[in-house]
């Protein structure tokens, strides 16, 4: 499929790195192996089957229809694969990424997902296999720190509470570990004790999460410092608006296009 | 006002009291894990469960049942400040359930009824050419504080309700007729001179209301803890009817009742919320009905202390937080416990009260006094970004905040809140503050890359686009808009919010009023037995347990429970 980036203002890191993200063209920094990442998801046992909730595409005899004609199916649709999730937790504290972009990242570059997003989580639920193959590229790549984000399917809130003292985003459930200098995890997404332990590799060091971040933050890039990034939303805010009272004006006075130019404060 | 935004943040002596001893701008801590057992309260609920399951044999609370045996407090379970009070509180005594402050708030609310007195004195005066004087208005209001409880007055043999039960119930009433309010025995009078003695408020108030009078009717809690919220006007309506035919000598019988009883349900009647459509099957006085202007008009503050906006402004977010999102989303339409949490950033730990006065110095050393500022989308722009650009810097400086405010929804209300209110003061326009909730709202999604639930996927990327337009279903002034306007109807932490909106453009002009003189006059009537002039303050006195409300039923049941 023929992808044009997307682009997004901004001219310090922090908002090249938010390119990055929505274009997927991420760094990819350890190896999950598919049995690990399969236990970690907490889904099916490593080495099962997939289950399936209908008969793979092709021996269901479908309609005649211009739309199936054509999206061609993904291989999890295909093979009549069950809907399931992988959900992640980011720490406020500089994690690699942010759960908007999390779902940018995931909308732009994978067919066949469907992406939520809130505060604390972003979840992305697809057929088993496709959700699988998202997931596998989220974790091993730049958009994940072991220690400052996490698969957390329940209990989220550890997004916002102060780092433990070895530097892992608090987890109530206690999903994860360091054991060695690296970042263990012995429960699946809802704290079910699985029976390997999952090595997701060393933690990010503050100067590194802090390069590879996409929050804005007092302590790394102040959002305040992005004038880009805030004539975007204010310009944003002012179409949102005029559109819906007298949409004729809403370009010609736009900030930055019209007569009407916001300066930040 | 003159006004100095403080050298510490206001919220900080919050953090202090609930993270004592810790580093407040650290960002790591040691997690203890201490479990439910480091909490009074969480102990005091265990200890009841078990009692609870030895009494009825049968299993009940055990907090061991929690994320399968991973109990409550792997991290610290802090209490709450009540903001602007020095009390600290549980969060478990801020759920309603356990707060009996906070259900007489509701009960108050709900077991009221306005009820105009002159379409009845015309009546008695023009059909039945009998003659209403301050004397007969005082012997109908006699009749009417005897029957209105639930005793009778004109049929022998009737059974009634005993007076201790229903203690809470009473009529008053209020006229922009100075002269006639002097002639009426003042037990029954609310002064409205008297409690609107502040900026001319008085005078506004009768100018609004004009030489009309009207009775406030306060039901008996314990019928509204039966009965719906429609219940209210029917139960006025028939003893009203009945007094009228007691103070006036009328027979029981003649067509004029009819014109009396059609006056106190329906002609002359002011619901304090309006009756919702089928799909949500609610009748009058239900929460979901209760516009944003209303709720304001019901809080008090402004009456008290008009010198300062900000408070006021607060005070009835922290009443329409309660109201709107404890109660009406939390129980009514959604149920479980969680909606707590939404509603008590808002008013607990001085958080949205620090964002707001910081916006309101900021406001006041741009553009002057409270009210002076252009009503347009630059002035919007300007101090919503500079109050929630301020805000978001205050949770990133202070972690202890962040982990006070653990849930982005919670966050998003409070920042959004203290930019709109913060405009609404400064301008004195409730739609110009709505719109600087939604550029809040756009800010702090794009700094973080997260907002708080689905929710504030729905409303906040669509609402500015209703700010202006007023096209049915889709816009209205704000004061008119209330819970079920259609983009907010399914939304936690919003619909308090949008209340103290409407007071904070009204603070701003230093209005007696937001929406309706009635509701207002009513409300500060302060023989109610919650004191809506002083709402957070209430709530700390529920949650204290020192708060005694109406409607119990120990007359009547054995004692020692």
């Amino acid at each position: 499929m023929a992808y044009t980036p997307q682009y997004y203002p901004g001219a310090s890191h922090v908002a090249v790195n938010r390119r990055k993200h929505m274009s997927g063209d991420i760094e990819k920094l350890r190896t999950v192996s598919d049995d690990d990442l399969v236990a970690a998801l907490g889904h099916r046992a490593p080495g099962a089957d997939y289950p399936s909730i209908h008969p793979p595409l092709k021996e269901m005899g479908e309609p005649d229809c211009p739309v199936r004609q054509m999206v061609e199916p993904t291989p999890g649709a295909a093979a009549g694969d069950r809907v399931r999730y992988s959900q992640f937790t980011d720490s406020m504290y500089s994690a690699p990424s942010i759960p908007y972009f999390r779902s940018y990242y995931a909308a732009i570059n994978f067919r066949g997902v469907d992406p939520g997003t809130l505060s604390g989580r972003q979840i992305v639920e697809a057929r088993e296999r496709d959700m699988e193959e998202q997931c596998k590229a989220t974790i091993e790549s730049e958009m994940t720190c072991p220690a400052l984000a996490g698969l957390r399917g329940c209990t989220v809130h550890g997004h916002s509470l102060r780092l433990a003292e070895d530097g892992l985003m608090f987890d109530m459930l206690q999903r994860t570990h360091m054991e060695g200098g690296n970042v263990i995890e012995d429960k699946d997404q809802v704290g079910v004790p699985i029976d390997r332990k999952v090595n997701l590799g060393k933690p990010m060091s503050d100067a590194e999460a802090k390069k590879r971040t996409t929050i804005y933050r007092t302590d790394g890039v102040k959002y305040r410092d992005e004038p880009e990034v805030l004539d975007h939303v204010h310009l944003v805010h002012h179409r949102r608006t005029m559109y819906g009272y007298r949409p004729e004006t809403a370009a010609e006075t736009a900030p930055g296009v019209g007569p009407v130019t916001y300066h930040t404060v | 006002m003159a006004y100095k935004y403080p050298s510490e943040k206001i919220f900080v002596e919050a953090l202090k009291a609930k993270f004592a001893g810790l580093d407040l701008s650290e960002q790591k801590v040691r997690y203890v894990r201490a479990g439910y057992v480091q909490n009074a309260r969480k102990r005091e609920f265990q200890a009841a469960g078990e009692r609870v399951a030895a009494q009825r044999g049968m299993q009940q609370y055990d907090v061991n049942i929690h994320c399968g045996g991973m109990t409550l407090g792997q991290r610290q379970l802090v209490p709450y400040k009540i903001s602007t009070t020095p009390d600290i509180v549980e969060g478990d005594d801020l759920h309603y359930v356990n707060n009996p402050a906070m259900q007489q708030m509701w009960d108050d609310i709900k077991r009221t009824i306005i009820v105009g007195m002159d379409l009845a004195h015309e009546t008695l005066e023009k059909r039945l050419g009998k003659e209403v004087t301050p004397e007969s208005i005082a012997g109908y209001m006699e009749a009417v504080n005897h029957t209105m409880p639930g005793a009778a007055i004109v049929q022998e043999h009737m059974v009634e309700t005993h007076p201790g039960l229903v203690d809470d119930c009473y009529v008053k009433l209020f006229t922009g007729d100075d002269e006639l309010a002097d002639e009426i025995d003042s037990q029954y009078v609310i002064n409205i001179n008297d409690l609107f003695d502040k900026e001319g408020q008085a005078d506004q108030i009768k100018a609004a209301m004009g030489k009309t009078t009207w009775q406030a009717v306060h039901i008996p809690t314990i019928v509204v803890r039966c009965c719906d919220g429609g219940n209210t006007s029917r139960w006025s309506a028939m003893q009203i009817g009945m007094s009228f035919i007691a103070a006036y000598n009328m027979c029981a019988g003649e067509a004029a009742v009819a014109d009396l009883a059609f006056a106190a349900k329906h002609a002359a009647a002011v619901q304090m919320a309006e009756m919702l459509p089928a799909r949500r099957a609610r009748s009058p006085n239900e929460p979901g009905g209760l516009s944003f202007g209303y709720c304001a008009d019901m809080c008090q503050t402004q009456r008290i202390a008009p010198d300062d906006p900000v408070r006021c402004t607060l005070e009835v977010v922290a009443t329409g937080t309660m109201l709107y999102d404890q109660i009406w989303l939390g129980s009514y339409m959604s149920g479980g416990v969680g909606f707590t949490q939404y509603a008590t950033a808002a008013y607990t730990n001085d958080v949205l009260d620090d964002f707001t006065y910081y916006g309101y110095d900021y406001a006041l050393n741009k553009f002057g006094d409270d009210g002076s500022a252009p009503n347009d989308l630059a002035t919007a722009t300007d101090l919503a970004t500079e109050v929630t650009l301020n805000a978001m810097e205050c949770y990133e400086d202070y972690p202890t905040l962040l982990e006070d405010h653990f849930g982005g929804s919670q966050r998003a209300g409070v920042m959004a809140a203290a930019s709109a209110c913060t405009t609404g003061i400064a301008t004195g326009n409730a739609q110009v503050a709505l719109s600087a909730w939604y550029m809040s709202m756009y800010l702090h999604k794009e700094g973080w890359g997260r907002l708080g639930f689905f929710g504030y996927d729905l409303q906040d990327q669509c609402g500015a686009t209703n700010v202006c337009s007023y096209q049915g279903d889709e816009g209205c002034c704000l004061e008119l808009r209330g819970a079920n306007y259609p983009n907010y109807a399914m939304n936690v932490g919003h619909q308090g919010e949008y209340a103290g909106i409407t007071q904070s453009a009204h603070s701003g002009n230093h209005d007696a009023y937001c929406c309706n003189p009635l509701i207002k006059v009513c409300f500060a009537d302060p023989a109610l037995v919650f004191d809506f002039s002083h709402t957070r303050k209430e709530y700390a006195r529920g949650a204290m347990r020192t708060f005694r409300p109406a409607g119990e039923r120990s007359l009547v049941i054995p004692a020692g429970i």
